[in-house]
């Protein structure tokens, strides 16, 4: 295939010009690539490897490696349905095979007939408190019902779209009344906060109220948002949780006074009128006084301690003067002009920091080895590949506060001696690139990265690294290989990246968040630091937490803190009656704890004790209706699917794991079925090379620990839970009065219906796609 | 230098090395399938796990450095289970088969494929010598054997079996050479008793004449040849052909004595001292051989081990349906073999003459010896998009009808035709394949850790001199590497993630636009045959 047109091959060209002949820029050429062309044209990859020192070989094996690229074309809008943890238990995999029903989709396809619609599972879109969650484009759109999809995607075409993230650089205006806060992390944004600001700066131009608008980043209290909150000097602090467009200008009018008598009366005029109509409505917005106590949002807050997302909610992701007003860069100043790079890593040490992102290496050690290196050249790489289903932190960290994390990797560059460093983060997180941009942007124009860094003799070139959707790249050797321009494959180690990374020179490879918690501890100095948490875990840990908690969000919590404190205090207890049956921490790599070691305190040891790991962060909190199979289902599958396919016991050994545990949901699973399971599980934690298949089998073998009775019912044929769709059938109660609602939504015909009389579902045509079960105003339609 | 224990053994080595290359120079072998020298070895296969005791941890040896102190067993029960686990796991994804069916249901385990592109390349001589490596009457067998091979012949489900049975005959018809195997051996001066000259007597003595053995057969008859001859109806099995094998053997130097009947004193008295070694062949008989020789019965009260055909006297060895009744011919034709080859070894070993001691190891082969590398991967029924794939190497034309009926057998060039039609479903690689090698020796049972479904296999052909099967690769990328060194412009490349990874051609060009430098390198370090010659023979004898 050759392009029939000279445009194609010159915009090819140009792609190349961008990036470079040489074989690594291959995989940031392929995502502009795919920009262009919407997918990856045969045409163009062949123009790319006769124009560059790129082989067929090398753009074969990469462009199928990585999720993010595609060789079909796409339809002309995406949707990305979020499979996530805290998705997946709110019932993800319905609403995904409802759009599927919906476009029309064969059994391969995954762009309808008129090329509209391209759809895509997703691990994580980071809105885990609004599950289940679907983004079209730009729009995301949470609590989506199966039964509805269809309205979804007309409500998506007949929107007049903009742009719903939008940067409002700060206002320099002075004579301010107070403050407004509104929160625009990419959740936030999901639950309407663009709305709610576009409503709050057309309020305010209209009524001439002279307010600073502050958007700033992550809030962290997911479960309240939209949130906006009110400033005013002499004031105690508001917070407005749940609030609405329309309700914003009546919030904002019982603050502050509208300017000039003009305005003052106007308003005062559509206050009544507005009164007048929407009298007797109920307001959906809830008001907390931020000294108040026992409100949802002080429970939330209270046990928390913020290191990490220090001033959450009160800087604008990037206000340099806001970060450097609170203490920014103190702490880089503080290394570079009065401590050595020894002592910088001595103080790390001492803090004992350890690695956030699962492992738990200690940092300082870490540090120390780079710096014993000889060598010329080295790099600091912030790991941002996060990709658990069921985890947003770093994005969170590199949304809200990418100063803080620069001025991290710029201490360990010092430390480390590395004259280099490289942000590698997810090409599916857009937002957090673009804020790291432009924080970077304005670093080098602040003489803070780049050549003499604060005037120092330290000289510190940081850039951004795209990836390309690879679980796996987490992984710190398959992370190398990526940026390196190759298949993201983990190798043997030793040699330790700390001695042969990236190009086989010392490379210091940290998380997101370990890098975050830096600054902090170089300002408070490391005893600070140690005096929160476990003997052998210190500081503070963020976890998103979400599930069957009242209140999820994204927390920051001392080590030590125990899971009951976590799910009953801050996340307030399990919604609607349930009971807590499990925690999922640690994602993938993690494991399920039964409720009955909820007393247990977190920290790396007791979890690893415990068979699991603290992982990057994912907590979801699952309740009696949550089945231990199908979670460990559900986890696998990701594992089995992120596997990179080198070593024969991730490979081949996940997914014949995968495939028991399919046998037993399916009902058809026998005795022996669970020895071999186990003995796979085990002999794949054994026999992996890497991390990821090291522990892919942890939420097989917990649940099999904790859990093994709903393993035997489900060998009798019994779901417990009612989870596992083959072993369950869908029934219309005594409760039913006739409405025939469940009969008109039933994609498949299912409900056999007379108007005021019982209904019935037919087991043979029953899809078991919950829609009745959904749409039922009397709840009588149960699984049994 | 870096000190360090292996398999309990001190050692010191140069750093750098990697655990595999130490334990070879302290001339400990460990199993390699992906690990290839002047690879860059990322490890893959994971065949290669040793033991390292202090971190309590298996390491792929074949990446893993030597570092001081390190302690590592190479072979302990954990270390052969973790192989073992990883052999399983890659069978469970391969496919593929070691051999062909018609192969494994031969109950003679003939080389039923290798014949078949023999005679259709009209070399019908070697065709012959192939049928006589385990089968001493091809021509009687062509006209009398029900053929389970062609029950199993994967080509059955698409139109009809190939004419296996025919062909079989066919090469014994239309070989040009004597109908003597060339090659015999000169007299050893051992003289070996056959008692009964029925398949079973027949076989067995054939190969020892062959191997230069003096036999001489008895038989309680006038006529040899047993129930060839007197239960088989002439119209089925024409007394001149039974006549002209039986005339080989006598013209090899098999010496008949007819109408001499056995009795218990006369084998005790004569044969027994005059012989040495004896093999009973008698066919089936309603009294048990301690009555009718006086052979003793061992603690289970049986008189022959069906393993190794042995018999509580050392030297004296039984086959056929003495030891049970058995409905094929060829059966007892392959149990005649397996005497023979016992009776050889035991000569071989203790130097003849009926040793006083039985002494297992000095017995006969295990019956289950030849047999048992048969099925370490077994494909099953093909899916019908898959006929396909192996119509490429045959042709789709129907099963050819002897035009003289099937009492005339095939011309020459029927023959040669219908020997056309075999698909090649066998392995190329049947020998040097190291997945197939380490499954046995580990003991890997394929089925152990099966998948619900199967991959589909391919086949690609279009290479003047190599064939590719993806569904027997095992992912080690060596070609892939190879094909670089040797600077292909094309080349091969992985494609995929996880367990959908495979190893494809850049583009969808074809396997010769990859390989045109590299081909041979590559096929040669393939451990598996995933890639391998077209005209490969590799002999799984």
């Amino acid at each position: 295939m050759e392009f029939s047109d000279q445009q194609s091959a010159g915009k090819v060209d140009l792609v190349v010009s961008r990036h470079g002949k040489s074989a690594d820029a291959v995989i940031p050429i392929l995502q502009e690539l795919q920009e262009t062309f919407n997918y990856l044209p045969v045409a163009a990859l062949k123009r790319v490897c006769e124009t560059t020192e790129i082989t067929p070989s090398a753009i074969s094996g990469i462009s199928t490696f990585y999720t993010q690229f595609r060789h079909q074309p796409a339809g002309k809008h995406r949707i990305r349905v979020c499979t996530g943890t805290a998705c997946h238990v709110k019932g993800a995999l319905f609403v995904y095979e409802a759009f599927r029903r919906e476009l029309k989709l064969k059994e391969s396809e995954d762009t309808d007939a008129e090329m509209r619609f391209t759809i895509e599972k997703v691990a994580c879109l980071g809105c885990c408190t609004l599950a289940p969650v679907v983004r079209v484009d730009e729009v995301t759109y949470g609590h989506v019902e199966p039964g509805n999809v269809g309205g979804l995607l007309r409500d998506f075409l007949s929107r007049n779209k903009h742009d719903t993230v939008v940067n409002n650089p700060a206002s320099t205006r002075s004579g301010f009344q107070g403050e407004v806060r509104i929160g625009l992390g990419s959740c936030c944004v999901a639950s309407g906060s663009s709305e709610v600001k576009a409503e709050l700066e057309k309020t305010l131009a209209a009524s001439g109220i002279l307010v600073d608008v502050q958007q700033v980043g992550c809030v962290g209290i997911c479960n309240q948002v939209p949130i906006m909150e009110i400033l005013k000097p002499g004031e105690q602090p508001a917070y407005y949780a749940k609030i609405r467009p329309e309700e914003v200008r009546e919030v904002l009018l019982s603050h502050f006074r509208p300017e000039g008598w003009v305005n003052r009366f106007r308003s005062r005029f559509y206050n009544i009128f507005d009164q007048m109509v929407a009298n007797g409505a109920p307001k959906s917005f809830r008001k907390y006084m931020a000294e108040q106590r026992d409100t949802p949002l002080s429970d939330f807050l209270g046990p928390q301690v913020n290191i990490a997302t220090e001033n959450r909610g009160v800087t604008n992701p990037v206000d340099f003067e806001g970060y450097r007003r609170t203490g920014g860069f103190e702490s880089l100043r503080r290394c570079l002009e009065r401590m050595t790079p020894q002592q910088v890593v001595d103080e790390i040490t001492g803090s004992g920091l350890r690695g956030r992102g699962g492992a738990g290496f200690p940092t300082g050690r870490k540090w120390q080895m780079v710096r014993d290196q000889q060598a010329t050249e080295k790099t600091v790489i912030c790991n941002g590949d996060e990709g658990d289903p069921g985890a947003f932190m770093d994005r969170m960290l590199l949304e809200s506060y990418p100063f803080r994390i620069i001025e991290g990797m710029l201490i360990a560059g010092y430390a480390a001696g590395a004259s280099q460093g490289i942000f590698y983060i997810r090409a599916e997180y857009p937002l957090a690139m673009l804020r790291i941009g432009e924080a970077l942007d304005i670093c080098r124009a602040n003489g803070i990265a780049g050549t003499s860094v604060l005037g120092s003799d330290f000289t510190f070139n940081i850039r951004i690294f795209g990836g390309a959707g690879a679980f796996v790249c987490g992984e710190e050797t398959a992370l190398i290989a990526s940026v390196e321009g190759k298949r993201g494959l983990p190798r043997m180690r030793p040699p330790y990246p700390v001695e042969k990374g990236l190009w086989d020179k010392p490379t210091l490879i940290n998380n997101t968040e370990t890098l975050s918690l830096v600054p902090w501890i170089i300002r408070h100095g490391a005893p600070a630091f140690s005096a929160i948490g476990t003997a052998g875990s210190k500081g503070t840990k963020v976890f998103a937490l979400a599930g069957k908690v009242r209140r999820g969000g994204l927390i920051e919590v001392p080590m030590g803190i125990t899971i009951r404190q976590i799910v009953e205090e801050i996340g307030g207890g399990i919604a609607g009656n349930k009971t807590f049956k499990a925690v999922q921490i640690g994602g993938p790599s993690g494991g399920c704890l039964p409720a009955s070691a909820a007393g247990m305190a977190i920290d790396f040891e007791a979890l690893k004790e415990a068979g699991t790991m603290m992982g990057s962060g994912g907590l979801i909190v699952l309740d009696e209706s949550d089945c231990m199979v199908d979670i460990a289902h559900y986890f696998l599958s990701f594992t089995q699917n992120q596997s990179c396919g080198r070593c024969t016991f991730c490979r081949i050994g996940t997914r014949r794991m995968l495939g028991l545990l399919d046998k037993i949901r399916s009902g058809r699973g026998v005795r022996e079925d669970l020895d071999i399971l186990e003995k796979l599980a085990h002999s794949t934690a054994r026999g992996s090379i890497c991390g990821l298949g090291k522990t892919a089998p942890n939420p097989v073998l917990t649940t099999l620990h904790y859990f093994r009775e709903e393993y035997e019912a489900h060998l009798q044929g019994h779901c417990p839970s009612g989870k596992c769709l083959p072993l369950i059938r869908y029934e219309v109660g005594e409760g039913c009065i006739g409405c025939t609602k469940c009969a008109q939504r039933c994609p498949s015909g299912a409900i056999d219906f007379k108007p005021y009389e019982v209904h019935s579902i037919d087991p043979e045509k029953c899809i078991k796609c919950d829609i009745c079960r959904q749409i039922c105003p009397e709840d009588a339609i149960s699984v049994k | 230098m870096v000190k360090l224990t292996i398999d309990q053994v001190p050692a010191e080595v140069h750093e750098g090395m990697t655990i595999l290359e130490a334990a070879a120079s302290a001339g400990i072998v460990i199993p390699t399938m992906c690990f290839h020298d002047g690879c860059t070895n990322h490890p893959s296969c994971m065949i290669c796990l040793v033991k390292e005791i202090e971190r309590d941890q298996l390491v792929p040896s074949c990446a893993m450095p030597v570092a001081d102190g390190m302690n590592i067993l190479t072979n302990s029960d954990e270390v052969r289970e973790a192989r073992k686990d990883a052999l399983e796991l890659l069978l469970s994804d391969h496919v593929g088969d070691c051999e062909a069916p018609c192969r494994v249901s031969c109950p003679a385990f003939m080389d039923i494929p290798l014949m078949n592109r023999l005679v259709a390349a009209g070399d019908f001589d070697r065709a012959l010598a192939i049928v006589r490596e385990e089968i001493a009457l091809p021509l009687v067998l062509g006209y009398i054997c029900p053929a389970p091979c062609e029950k199993a012949c994967k080509r059955k489900p698409m139109d009809a079996a190939v004419s296996i049975c025919l062909l079989k005959r066919a090469t014994a018809v239309h070989c040009e050479g004597s109908c003597i195997p060339t090659g015999q051996a000169d007299w050893n001066g051992k003289r070996i008793a056959v008692i009964g000259t029925g398949p079973a007597g027949l076989s067995a003595a054939y190969y020892l004449l062959l191997s230069g053995y003096a036999c001489v057969l008895f038989d309680a008859r006038e006529k040899a040849g047993g129930m060839m001859r007197y239960s088989i109806p002439d119209e089925v099995l024409p007394k001149e052909v039974l006549d002209a094998e039986i005339l080989a053997i006598a013209r090899m130097g098999g010496e008949f004595r007819m109408n001499t009947t056995i009795s218990r004193d006369y084998f005790q008295e004569v044969i027994l001292p005059g012989y040495d070694a004896i093999i009973l062949a008698t066919g089936h008989r309603e009294q048990d051989p301690g009555t009718i020789f006086g052979l003793p019965p061992d603690k289970t009260g049986s008189f022959i081990d069906r393993k190794d055909l042995s018999t509580g006297v050392p030297g004296v060895f039984a086959c056929g349906n003495i030891i049970r009744e058995q409905k094929m011919a060829v059966q007892s034709v392959a149990h005649g073999k397996a005497a023979a080859i016992g009776v050889i070894r035991y000569i071989e070993n203790t130097g003849g003459r009926l040793a006083q001691q039985k002494n297992k190891q000095d017995a006969g082969p295990s019956m289950s010896e030849g047999l048992k590398r048969h099925s370490v991967s077994v494909t099953g029924h093909l899916f019908e998009p898959e006929w396909q794939e192996y119509l490429q190497e045959s042709i789709l034309d129907h099963r050819v009808e002897p035009a003289g009926g099937k009492s005339a057998g095939f011309t020459r060039g029927e023959a040669m035709h219908e020997a056309k039609r075999c698909l090649h479903c066998d392995c190329r690689k049947p020998v040097s394949c190291k997945l197939r090698m380490y499954a046995d020796e580990y003991g890997a049972q394929r089925r152990k850790f099966a998948g619900p479904d199967r991959r589909r296999l391919s086949r690609s052909m279009q290479h003047e001199t190599v064939v590719y099967e993806t569904e027997k690769c095992i992912r080690c990328g060596l070609c892939i590497e190879i094909a670089e060194q040797h600077g292909e412009v094309t080349g091969l490349t992985f494609a995929g993630r996880g367990f959908d990874v495979r190893i494809t051609i850049p583009f969808n060009e074809t396997i010769r636009e990859a390989l045109q430098k590299a081909a041979a390198d590559c096929v040669q370090s393939c451990p598996t045959g995933a890639l391998a010659f077209k005209t490969a023979e590799e002999r799984n004898k």
